[in-house]
């Protein structure tokens, strides 16, 4: 008996894995699910950033940049192609303004077209 | 009998990450191994010392592939000493829930890999199945399946509600329940055995004299663990066995690995019941006091062991990291010497490999 | 008549869409039982094309000839040795002795396979042509003198009356079990699938022999072992489940099919539940159980038949 054991272990169990059905999923055609704090595509609230730059500062992988002319004049450019998804401007943000989503399927052939303007502030003349 | 040389890598089915072997071979057996490594270094060391404090957690993050957190925690745990930074309780907890649920993730996936260069696919697309529950867990956790980027310096960034921990709970049920299954093959299945068993023997005395750590020193009757012998905060308020074995062989290797996942989801199922109130993180000065740390902790291939030296500004003067992989491949020629051909797979899977941990 | 036999049914085309549905059969057994989704149908063929499609690389060192004949060598002789086999109730060609022209021919592709690693430059190639005749000296001898048994056992030694005086009687498998299974192990070997794949054992010589092959070769390659996985497995049909010899084709061809698709799930299951053996635990298996149970199996038979 312990020896039709050892030799047939995985016997009954393979039927009770068949009887339990798939567990992967066909993945383009079916959906998968993400959990809501996945972390995917950085985006923005931009109207409360405020370009003091700390996220830009804290970037391990220089995903984003921040070209500043004066205190309302700025503009905050994201580069996918460099982020790491680590979240760490979402952290670094004091206002809320940044925050990561769960959107990751960007794919492209063209590297530029992945660059975008998340904040493009100008000085309002009042 | 005439000799021929086989190159194994730096591109080969059986090994996942790229290193080079040279075995010679007579017959059907192995005479002689020699090793090459340095095709994934990336410099990471020294990119440390170019970049802040807060920067280099996702550096370091990016040392390993399996073991990310554990990497950042001993990171995050030195900063912290030397800021003098007390670390509320609650982040500890979560944090070292982080660090079994990746013990559990880093042993169902070695699993995985010994199975497929056994030949057993089964065992792989069970063992990663069952991973995925905890990929899950953590997915749901941090928002990332490998690279969590949980830790701050002074703590973590989650945190978990009421439900949430329910939820967790009631998943490492159906885990214990599948890990408890993989460890049933382990320990009954015959073919499973025919191909670990008396294979890739080290003797506690090769153990002592390499210097090995982790499951490989445990499966071969070195009783070494820093969660107990050291016990970092929270661990000293969890119970939980470490498991070791007398046989040295791979097939011991892969009981202690299992017998360890088992011990992680008991682990965590503890942290959670017993996860104290409180903020998850203390706020953390950006320059760190110059001053020198040394921080360890227990990863799941061994002792992983941070050296960092400030100079009072906000980015270090020095980082060093020594990964317990490094113990285990200068063993990789002693074990090899005339194994079968067909064994070497068997024994690079059972020293568990991070090839990018070891050049970093 | 007899060039729509050998050009599509049972020929060629036949052999091919079995070929093809076996191979999808199979992966999606072997996924259901890992719980996994598995290929979709059309899998096997896409690849099969796509292999055509691709770039034809013969390494410099390699033998050129060779390299070009061996796929087509293997694929030929599987194929004559399906026509051989009895579909159903159709029997294309048939003679007395047919069952050893058939053993003949499923054997040439491990010689073919032997001189393909023989011939290519790269060491994984040279030891998985080693270790493919070293396997094959392990299962072929118990392989052959299990299937004798039945042969024995009717009296004959031509395929159709075999599989004919066991529709009369009771199946091979149930008169001697010991030689069916002795027969799929065997046959096991033969296809070196798992959890006998030691000669193109991925993580230990990449793919042996075929490991240089590329292209229109390696598609040829494939397609015959799959091809001997069919012939493979409607010969046991006829030696061990009595075959299927009822008068209307409609009748006997579903009957065949199903007795097929039992072995097969068989095969697909054995390749699921264990772990590749080494190749000197194999030699061990064969000639220290596999052989002495066979030679046992053969002489019980010739004993109680003679
Ligand atoms: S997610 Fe990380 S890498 Fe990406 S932009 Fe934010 S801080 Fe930079
Ligand atoms: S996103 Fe936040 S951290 Fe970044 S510049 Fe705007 S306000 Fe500052």
């Amino acid at each position: 008996m312990r020896c039709l054991e050892s030799i047939a272990y995985l016997f009954p169990r393979i039927w009770r894995t068949l009887a339990r059905g798939p567990q992967t999923v066909a993945y383009p055609l079916s959906p998968i699910d993400l959990p809501a704090g996945y972390r995917g595509r950085v985006h923005i609230r931009a109207e409360l950033c405020r370009g003091c730059g700390l996220c830009v500062r804290d970037c391990p992988a220089f995903g984003l940049e921040l070209e500043r002319e004066d205190r309302e004049t700025f503009r905050l450019i994201y580069h996918p192609d460099r982020c790491a998804y680590c979240g760490q401007c979402e952290e670094s943000c004091n206002f809320g303004a940044i925050y990561l989503d769960n959107d990751f399927v960007h794919g492209t052939f063209n590297r530029e077209a992945l660059i975008e303007v998340l904040v493009d502030r100008k000085r309002t003349n009042k | 009998m005439n000799r021929i040389t086989v190159p194994i890598g730096p591109q080969h089915p059986l090994l996942k990450e790229p290193m080079a072997f040279q075995l010679t071979v007579e017959g059907e057996s192995v005479i002689e191994s020699t090793l090459r490594l340095g095709y994934v270094h990336r410099g990471i060391e020294r990119l440390c010392q170019e970049r802040t404090y807060v920067q280099n957690i996702h550096l370091v993050e990016r040392v390993c592939g399996i073991c990310s957190h554990v990497h950042t925690t001993t990171y995050c745990q030195g900063v912290e000493a030397l800021l003098g930074l007390e670390v509320p309780l609650r982040g500890l907890y979560l944090r070292t829930l982080l660090c079994e649920l990746e013990r559990i993730h880093s042993h169902l996936l070695w699993l995985g890999v010994l199975a497929r260069n056994i030949g057993f696919d089964t065992i792989f697309m069970y063992a990663w199945r069952d991973r995925e529950i905890v990929l899950d867990i953590m997915e749901d956790l941090s928002g990332g399946r490998v690279s969590h980027a949980v830790n701050v310096i002074g703590g973590v960034r989650i945190d978990l509600t009421e439900e949430h921990r329910d939820t967790i709970l009631s998943q490492l049920d159906l885990l214990d329940k599948q890990v408890a299954h993989l460890l049933g093959i382990v320990e009954h299945e015959r073919s499973l055995k025919a191909r670990t068993q008396n294979i890739g023997h080290l003797s506690l005395e090769d153990v002592r004299r390499y210097c090995v750590v982790g499951p490989v020193a445990r499966a071969s009757g070195l009783n070494v663990d820093l969660r107990r012998d050291r016990p970092p905060p929270p661990y000293d308020r969890l119970t939980f066995t470490v498991p070791v074995h007398e046989d040295g062989d791979v097939w011991a290797r892969t009981w202690v690995r299992m017998r360890e996942t088992v011990e992680s989801v008991r682990l965590c199922r503890q942290i959670l019941t017993l996860l104290p109130d409180g903020p998850v993180a203390a706020r953390a000065r950006r320059r760190v006091p110059a001053g020198e740390v040394i921080s360890r902790s227990e990863a799941p291939r061994g002792e992983v062991i941070y050296y960092i030296r400030s100079d009072g500004s906000d980015i270090p003067a020095r980082v060093k990291i020594r990964t317990p992989t490094l113990t285990s491949l200068i063993t990789l020629p002693t074990q090899l010497e005339g194994v079968n051909m067909a064994d070497v797979s068997v024994v690079l899977a059972g020293v568990d490999l991070c090839i990018a941990c070891a050049d970093r | 008549m007899a060039l729509i036999n050998l050009l599509f049914f049972p020929g060629f085309t036949f052999l091919f869409m079995c070929a093809l549905f076996f191979e999808w059969l199979d992966r999606r057994i072997i996924a259901r039982f890992q719980e996994r989704v598995g290929p979709p149908w059309f899998q096997p063929l896409a690849d099969f094309i796509k292999l055509l499609a691709k770039e034809d690389i013969v390494p410099s060192g390699a033998h050129a000839k060779a390299a070009a004949l061996l796929p087509m060598f293997s694929l030929t002789a599987v194929l004559t040795a399906g026509l051989y086999v009895p579909v159903g109730n159709v029997v294309t060609a048939s003679f007395e002795g047919d069952l050893i022209v058939v053993l003949f021919l499923l054997s040439l592709p491990a010689l073919g396979y032997f001189l393909a690693g023989w011939t290519s430059v790269g060491v994984y190639s040279l030891i998985g042509g080693h270790r493919s005749l070293l396997q094959y000296f392990s299962y072929e001898v118990p392989f052959l003198m299990a299937v004798a048994s039945p042969a024995i056992l009717s009296g004959s030694w031509r395929i159709a009356s075999i599989a004919a005086y066991q529709s009369q009687t009771t199946w091979g498998a149930l008169m001697q079990p010991l030689g069916f299974i002795l027969a799929i192990i065997g046959l096991i070997g033969k296809l070196k699938r798992d959890p006998l794949d030691i000669p193109k054992a991925k993580s230990e010589v990449v793919a042996g022999s075929l490991t240089d092959f590329s292209g229109r070769k390696i598609a040829l390659w494939h397609l015959s072992i799959y091809i001997q996985t069919v012939v493979g497995i409607f010969l046991l049909v006829n030696l061990f489940l009595g075959g299927s010899s009822h008068q209307s084709l409609f009748v006997a061809l579903p009957i065949f099919g199903l007795k097929a698709l039992g072995i097969l799930i068989l095969l697909s299951m054995i390749s699921v539940l264990y772990a590749r053996l080494r190749i000197d635990q194999l030699a061990n298996l064969g000639w220290r159980v596999l052989a002495p149970l066979a030679l046992i199996q053969l002489l019980v038979t010739i004993w109680s038949g003679g």
